[in-house]
């Protein structure tokens, strides 16, 4: 409750970033593991609706929901945080400049991700999984790197943006 | 005298996340004098805002300030710095609701 208050006011303060840089830098920047979180959430909420399908409600249903829900938790949050990092590590002013769909999209998955955890709807992974794909996109170009957009070769099979080395 | 400030950065996880609020404080009545172990937010001239860590007090009262990570950007690669650049000391940390213990 107080987080997300304070996240409110930083969205009207903007309140100072202090810095607690972990680089060499390294500069290893790439939101596929992002993508891969968005896939996993859409992933578990698949599962989760095939096993409500199941007749059997006893205690390896509750255990096994659990753990779907748990992944689905964590994989969201840190598809937050993945593209959290990428925004404020590596994207500069001028980047936002370039791209001024950037810093909605950012706020706009921060928002799907948070979404993406209170719902089992698919539809809501998948605009997570859509989201990032455009930030993907969006990242890839400021890298001068050509991207394709390609199904994931495993479930649940949807479309990912890659880079086109 | 006491502002908040957002984490921005992974060289102090665990304790520390990017996104992650403080409070940090100048006031010298509340947060003492400052010691080996504290967490200061400072600006540094090349690297702006930074928070981290006071692992030493060393002469002249300058601090010596590292990051968790082995690979922090701290005064192992910059020096010690002046307590003159401190913007405070944190006396009050918020982590997200996941990120909690």
């Amino acid at each position: 409750m107080l987080f997300r208050l304070m996240e409110r006011l930083d969205q009207v303060f903007r309140f100072e970033r202090a810095a607690a840089h972990c680089d060499i830098p390294c500069g290893i920047y790439d939101p596929i593991i992002a993508q891969i979180d968005a896939l996993t959430v859409v992933r578990m909420i698949d599962l989760m609706h095939d096993l409500e399908k199941t007749d059997h409600k006893g205690i390896d249903y509750h255990n096994s929901m659990s753990r779907y829900i748990q992944i689905k938790e964590q994989h969201a949050e840190n598809c937050k945080r993945e593209i959290r990092v990428i925004w404020g590590d590596f994207i500069k002013p001028e980047h936002a400049q370039q791209y001024p769909e950037l810093n909605p999209l950012v706020h706009k998955i921060l928002k799907l991700g948070s979404q993406a955890r209170q719902t089992a709807n698919r539809s809501a992974g998948e605009e997570l999984l859509e989201a990032v794909n455009q930030f993907a996109e969006i990242f890839w170009r400021i890298k001068g790197v050509a991207t394709k957009r390609a199904k994931a070769p495993y479930a649940p099979a949807l479309e990912v943006v890659y880079p086109d080395l | 005298m006491c502002r908040i400030l957002r984490i921005s950065g992974d060289s102090l996880i665990p304790d520390y996340h990017p996104g992650d609020f403080v409070l940090v404080c100048k006031i010298p009545f509340l947060i003492g004098p400052i010691k080996p172990g504290d967490m200061v937010a400072f600006r540094h001239p090349d690297h702006g805002t930074m928070i981290k860590e006071v692992a030493a007090l060393i002469p002249n009262n300058r601090l010596f300030v590292v990051g968790s990570g082995r690979h922090s950007v701290d005064s192992r690669r910059f020096g010690p710095i002046g307590q003159d650049t401190l913007i405070g000391r944190v006396i009050w940390h918020l982590r997200p609701p996941g990120y909690r213990q």
